[in-house]
């Protein structure tokens, strides 16, 4: 006879373990658990069946591999935590028998990473052990920044200690300037939420979010203990990614950190990059120009430039040989793709990749840019600095580091203006000139041979990688639409760069158009003419619905369909009537009869198509059938939404044809 | 009165006692100030008989006399002689004023008792005790005469009395004259020597301290020793090391231990020297200075992964799904049609924030400048860390296939076609029920027997009569079916118990043709007689093959076989030589197989499971299919055994039909299903279809190479499918429904009984049991 098998001991039950469970064979506190989980990745998992798996007769929510929780046990961090556990238990003793020197010496033991900023223990194997190579480390990354640069934007409170706040500033910091020294910054775009950016690191993408300046809303139920272990795992990760990218291009890490500078809000500026040997020192310097701004005589400079570079060719010619290459020799080899031309007719054309014309990192380097005091300084500097550009000015309002706080500069060749066009101060031109400050110019006076642009003007123009006229983005215009550059298009979703014909349906245009002469006609009349067609179009909209449904009928609808026509005319010549007015529909039916009955065509292949998918669904079996109902619905919904979009603007392109028109007709 | 008097000498005795303390402790300020008291003590008794409480007016009478010796004479000591000496004029006057304390008291030494019995007032007898005279130590500076005896009670309790208590004969202290502002102001002014402004609670006089006392606070105020005599810490005499003893006490040497170092003390010194080197133990800094130091320090910077090594991922760890990328809908300047409507806006407040899809609506902000803050921003955050770390992470495969490509791929209807859709031609004569229908060989003649005993035979196209025969004039015919080959022209029908072969008689059939048929059904005479002698004698031969007779003849029909019971049904084989017989009620012999060229009857089934309904060969291969009421069963006529059993499902199967590929088998049943059966597939039917509400009677396949089949019901419906076998073996065949042919009318319960198809074209004929034969084209 077989032995009776208890519940709970074999199967797939052996292979999950609760919460609680996991807790308690670790014999550590929730908290400190859920600490170990968070920084060593350990998720719980869904059994396929959640009532096999559970030996309790309640149900239990989350489950764990239990191989997971056996891997915790050789953890390091559990000794710490028993540790730490220890000592807040002999303090509490102390503090029991009264012995208050005794629990200030252990509290002095005790590490108190609020205050410090620092536990006592590191995280550096747990990274080390998660991310085994540095791609999965940037693979990871997209949390880590939209993470670290919230937190760097975070009021401190006692859940938030300042010190966390102003080293996740920092590593935020330091990363941009990787970003912006090896110009790996790609996209960015403005979106409601905040300042999203991506940037390709050794060919992985990492997208980020960074909230607008502004003092962050905390609102209730958010456990700031949670996001700190998160934090803390986050903050050592990305030291060590910034140590090994500054590495990679010849940086050393950290940088040199100027703290005055940074309390006069220099931010970026107050680092100051240092190659680890003196051939990279020179093209450091260049980045922060903070430094040149306030630095020696530019001749003096020029000449000790020139004497550097010549050390550097002499000493380290065989650290550069990509440049000395360059110099001996342009027909030498480069790492550019060569074309491939066809030698003889008759062969595949393989595509490759094309070199963009305009390089990120020469894209605003021509360019002296000032920033006007409303716009937001640090995203434009940043994305100014990672694209190119080396001159960058600001009103000294929005803090240090600027080449130039006067924006009288004649050097400068855009600035950048976020400010509504006054009226009052265009009338009068005079009054503008009593300002306090001499080198500010009023509210709307332009300075000659310089290009005023809006903020969105900078983004637009790194995402296509091409510079936007600035007419479209001068002060005070409308905008033109800021569009998401991380949008994949798909074929048959609503794409809103490409004119609405290439994208419409054959029905929807016609319908359009039907409902455009309907609009004609009845436009001499009345608005309320208009709504009626709008529910006429509406209605129509049902029948299509409704023909869906029912495909059997066949033949019936179509002379249905021919009555309806018929009765629409009827009633069209009544309301001709009705208003006084011969039907001069004749001449015009033509046009539209035709297009009504291409119409009626399309509708009829639709009802064909639909019948015929009808047919084929009815022999599909139900599993199939309900697989197929389910992905039609999504796909449904998705060109519903199309859909919607399309009508939505259809409808303003016509509002907006029929401003222009009334416009025109005004100014004759 | 003369307590009062007592109560007086005993005031006088304690002033003396007093005084004669104060000499011997040779103290003089002292007596200043107690002589002092004294004096007001005795003023104040004066007044004392008179007036029981202290009231201001006596007070202020015996100031006049008093207040003027306290204020001029006693604090100062300028003219301390002056107040000596009036002291001294004082005492003797006290005692000339108190006559009768001596004598009493030399009475009381006299009689050496402690009491003196006198006479009181009424002449009665009185004990006068003795005073007590408490004899205290010398060396006792505390205990001073006129104690307040109160106890430890507030002072404030004899406010409103002039005595502040009693001392310890019972006699009332009396409160000392207290100075008026003006002696309190000389008083600050002029502070005697040990004066401390407090005011001593036993007596209610102003507290003085002596240098000594004075001394002896300081002494107590610094933590000293109260004495000055005292050494602390006197001079150590070592009484026993010092003093080296001649002969000591043992005689043992001395251990080797007092003059060896300590191995257990290196040990210790050894470890506390490994821990420095190591670092264990710091030199000693201030707290401050070593915090610090701990926040200057910097983290080591170095690269974790120098010496990295892609591992293999693990096959159960599910990276965490990356948030989706912001689409166009969150800029903050979008397209205008992004925006939301008013509506749109309305419906999506209304929604619980759980359900919503979008946890944001789009928003056009005309300047970056008038861009707000992201409320939820550090919420949504939070979101994020609590999926990372508790939602469980499940891997879900996602078909990411066209859904189309899931439909079958149908014929369109226009592949369906060619399939029969009104009824074209009725052919009437029958009387009654038309049960049995079917189409010539070559197309053109359709023939067909019914419930009155007829066989006739019709033109397809135009529904002609063009000959008739009445078999019986009681049975019906059961069954008429053509020999399926174009050489003859032979047709079988069943009445009853009797099957009669005929060869109609139609101007169409070519005369050549007529006697080969003719030839071909007498040829089996010869061989008859020739061979009949094979089945045993003693046996009744299961049917019995026999001319019709003359008028039959005449008519055509040429042959009459008779079998035990009445059949249903005629099958023939695709040669034409041999065709089978059902008759169901018929127990062992209900299915024969009759030879038309022996004239050869047989049974090949000595025993059936259930009861035979239908039979039919194989269109190929030598294989016969017998259909009971649940089974069909296929034999192999060669070898004589079993292959095959289907099992349709249905309760009563009424008919069936070989598809003419051999592969598939349609099945109709009297429970209104029609069942297509995959032979190769599997027992079970491949398809099921219920679209009948009645039974269904007969079902056929096309046999003239159109994809159709057909089945005839009693709801009065001929339902047209197209049944397409693919040539593929993997792919299953497909079936549509294509048409309902309605027109028969039923007529007590039957609706179309048989039907056929025409051999070419997708034509069929059905048989109603309204009477009419219909042809559908």
């Amino acid at each position: 006879m077989a032995k009776i098998k208890k519940k709970g001991q074999s199967g797939s039950t052996k292979n999950y373990i609760t919460r609680t469970q996991a807790v308690k064979k670790l014999q550590i506190s929730l908290p400190d658990f859920r600490k170990l989980c968070i920084w060593k990745g350990i998720y719980p998992r869904e059994p396929r069946n959640k009532k096999k798996v559970s030996k309790s007769a309640t149900a239990s929510t989350t489950f764990y591999y239990t191989k997971d929780i056996q891997y915790l046990f050789h953890e390091p961090l559990l000794q710490k935590f028993r540790d730490q556990k220890v000592l807040e238990k002999k303090i509490s003793r102390a503090l029991g028998r009264g012995d208050v020197s005794d629990a200030a010496r252990f509290e002095r033991n005790a590490s108190k990473p609020e205050q410090t900023g620092k536990p006592r223990y590191t995280l550096n194997h747990v990274i080390r052990e998660r991310y085994p190579t540095f791609i999965d480390a940037l693979r990871d990354l997209d949390d880590c920044l939209s993470m670290l640069f919230l937190f760097a934007n975070l009021p401190s409170t006692s859940a938030v200690p300042a010190k966390m706040i102003a080293r996740c500033e920092r590593l935020c910091q330091e990363f941009q300037h990787y970003l912006i020294v090896s110009h790996s910054l790609r996209k960015s775009f403005l979106s409601i939420k905040g300042i999203y950016y991506q940037a390709n690191i050794q060919g992985e993408d990492i997208l980020w979010l960074v909230p607008y300046k502004f003092n962050q809303r905390i609102m209730g139920d958010i456990d700031f203990r949670i996001m700190g272990t998160f934090v803390e795992f986050y903050m050592t990760l990305l030291s060590f990614v910034n140590y090994r990218l500054y590495t990679s291009i010849g940086l050393k890490y950290p940088p040199k950190f100027d703290q005055s500078m940074d309390e006069q809000g220099a931010e970026l500026a107050a680092f100051s990059l240092e190659g680890v040997n003196i051939a990279t020192d020179g093209d450091a310097k260049a980045i922060t120009n903070g430094e040149s701004a306030h630095g020696p005589d530019p001749k003096v400079q020029a000449e000790v430039n020139k004497l550097v570079k010549q050390l550097k060719e002499d000493s380290s010619n065989g650290d550069t040989p990509m440049q000395t290459d360059a110099e001996e020799g342009e027909e030498s080899a480069t790492d550019a793709i060569d074309k491939f031309e066809p030698a003889a007719p008759g062969g595949d054309v393989l595509p490759q990749p094309e070199e963009s014309i305009s390089d990120p990192a020469q894209f605003f380097s021509n360019f002296t840019i000032f920033l006007s005091r409303e716009t937001p300084r640090q995203p434009l500097e940043f994305i100014l600095r990672a694209f190119g550009c080396k001159r960058i000015g600001w009103d000294a309002v929005l803090g240090e580091g600027s080449i130039t706080t006067d924006e009288t500069d004649p050097s400068i060749t855009h600035q950048i203006v976020d400010r509504p066009v006054i009226q009052a101060a265009m009338n009068g031109n005079g009054d503008g000139e009593d300002n306090q400050t001499a080198q500010k110019l009023a509210p709307n006076q332009r300075y000659p041979g310089r290009i005023y642009v809006q903020p969105q003007w900078v983004w637009d123009s790194i995402n296509d990688l091409e510079l936007k006229s600035p007419e479209l983005y001068a002060p005070g215009a409308a905008l033109p639409p800021h569009l998401s550059p991380f949008v994949k298009a798909a074929p048959g979703a609503y794409d809103p760069t490409l004119p609405l014909d290439a994208q419409e349906t054959e029905a929807e245009a016609l319908d359009a158009e039907l409902a455009d002469a309907d609009l004609e006609e009845g436009s001499d009349e009345d608005v309320q003419n208009d709504m009626d067609v709008d529910s006429g179009s509406e209605d129509k909209d049902d029948e299509n619905e409704d023909n869906f449904g029912g495909f059997s009928e066949g033949e019936g609808e179509e002379e249905e369909d021919e009555e309806e026509s018929a009765t629409l005319q009827r009633q069209r010549e009544l309301e001709a009537e009705l208003s006084g007015k011969s039907l001069k529909s004749k001449s015009t039916d033509a046009k539209t009869k035709a297009k009504l009955e291409a119409k009626k065509a399309l509708d009829k292949k639709a009802r064909e198509e639909a019948e015929d998918l009808e047919r084929a669904k009815g022999m599909l079996s139900k599993k199939k059938r309900k697989l197929f109902e389910q992905m039609q619905y999504t796909n449904n919904k998705k060109s519903a939404e199309d859909l919607k979009l399309r009508s939505k603007r259809r409808k303003l392109e016509k509002e907006k044809a029929k401003a222009n028109g009334k416009a025109e007709v005004r100014f004759r | 009165m003369a307590s009062k008097l007592v109560e007086k000498k005993r005031k006088v005795r304690v002033a003396e006692s007093e005084s004669e303390d104060e000499f011997a402790g040779g103290d003089f300020d002292g007596i200043l100030s107690q002589s002092e008291d004294e004096f007001d003590v005795g003023s104040d008794e004066e007044h004392d008989d008179d007036e029981e409480s202290a009231n201001e007016g006596s007070r202020s009478e015996e100031d006049d006399g008093d207040s003027a010796i306290l204020s001029d004479d006693i604090p100062s000591y300028i003219d301390g002689e002056e107040a000596m000496g009036k002291l001294i004029e004082d005492l003797p006057e006290l005692e000339i004023e108190e006559p009768g304390v001596d004598p009493k008291r030399k009475e009381n030494d006299d009689a050496d008792r402690n009491y003196r019995v006198e006479k009181d007032a009424n002449g009665n007898e009185r004990y006068v005790y003795d005073e007590i005279d408490p004899v205290y130590d010398s060396d006792d500076s505390d205990a001073q005469g006129a104690v307040n005896t109160i106890g430890n009670i507030p002072l404030s309790f004899y406010d409103s009395y002039p005595h502040i208590g009693y001392d310890i004969n019972g006699k009332k202290i009396m409160r000392p004259a207290t100075g008026d502002a003006l002696q309190s102001l000389l008083d600050s002014i002029e502070v005697p020597k040990g004066w401390t402004g407090v005011t001593d609670i036993n007596t209610g006089n102003p507290l003085n301290l002596s240098q000594e006392e004075l001394e002896l606070v300081r002494r107590v105020q610094h933590g000293l020793l109260t004495d000055d005599l005292q050494d602390p810490y006197p001079e150590t005499v070592e009484y026993f090391t010092s003093i080296e003893e001649k002969m000591p006490l043992s005689a043992a040497p001395e251990p080797k231990r007092r003059f060896l170092p300590s191995k257990n003390e290196a040990k210790q010194v050894m470890k506390l020297v490994r821990a420095i080197r190591e670092g264990r133990i710091l030199p000693y800094k201030p707290p401050e200075e070593r915090q610090r130091e701990e926040e200057e320090k910097e983290e080591v910077h170095f690269d974790l992964w120098q010496n990295e090594e892609a591992a293999a991922p693990n096959p159960m760890h599910i990276p965490a799904p990356k948030l989706p990328p912001p689409g166009y809908d969150m800029s903050y300047n979008p397209p205008e049609e992004y925006l939301p409507t008013k509506e749109e806006i309305e419906e999506w407040e209304k929604l619980d924030p759980e359900e919503r899809e979008k946890d944001y609506m789009p928003q056009k902000y005309g300047a970056l400048r008038k861009v707000p803050a992201w409320d939820t921003l550090v919420k949504e955050r939070f979101e994020r860390s609590m999926d990372l770390y508790l939602a469980p992470r499940v891997r879900k495969n996602r078909l990411n296939i066209d859904p189309n490509s899931l439909l079958p791929k149908l014929p369109s209807p226009f592949e369906l076609k060619p399939f029969p859709t009104v009824a074209q031609t009725i052919f009437r004569g029958h009387e009654g029920r038309v049960r049995s229908v079917a189409i010539d060989p070559t197309g053109l003649v359709v023939a067909s027997g019914g419930d009155d005993g007829t066989v006739r035979a019709w033109e397809l196209l135009t529904g002609r009569q063009v000959w008739s025969v009445k078999l019986s004039s009681d049975e019906a015919v059961n069954a008429v079916r053509w020999r399926p080959t174009k050489d003859t022209f032979i047709l079988a029908a069943a009445t009853g118990e009797d099957i009669f072969l005929m060869v109609p008689i139609h101007p169409s059939v070519a005369p050549a043709l007529d006697q080969a048929s003719r030839d071909i059904l007498a040829a089996g005479f010869g061989y008859a007689t020739n061979g009949h002698q094979q089945t045993a004698p003693g046996k009744e031969p299961p049917a019995k093959w026999a001319r019709p007779g003359a008028k039959l003849e005449d008519e055509g029909v040429l042959i009459r076989v008779t079998v035990r019971t009445t059949v249903k049904v005629i099958n023939w084989h695709r040669r034409g030589d041999h065709f089978a017989t059902v008759s169901p009620s018929g127990q062992r012999s209900s299915v024969a197989i009759h030879t038309l060229s022996k004239h050869l009857t047989q049974i090949p089934f000595r025993k059936l499971s259930g009861l035979a309904q239908t039979a039919a060969f194989h269109p190929s291969r030598p294989l016969f299919f017998v259909a009971t009421q649940r089974t069909i069963r296929c034999y192999d006529l060669q070898k004589l055994e079993l292959v095959k059993v289907v099992q349709p499902g249905a309760k009563w199967i009424s008919s069936f039909d070989i598809h003419p590929g051999g592969d598939n088998l349609i099945v109709g049943s009297y429970d209104k299903r029609l069942l297509w059966h995959d032979l190769d597939l599997s027992n079970r039917p491949y398809k099921t279809m219920r679209f009948h509400s009645e039974a269904i009677r007969a079902v056929r396949y096309h046999r003239g190479g159109l994809p159709l089949f057909a089945d005839t019901s009693d709801d009065g419906t001929i339902q047209i499918f197209h049944g397409k076998v693919p040539n593929d073996q993997l792919e299953h065949p497909t079936i549509v429904p294509v048409k309902i042919l309605k027109g028969h009318k039923v007529v007590s319960k039957l609706g179309v009984l048989d039907m056929d198809w025409h051999p070419k074209e997708p034509w069929c004929v059905s048989a109603g049991a309204d009477g009419t034969i219909r042809l559908w084209m």
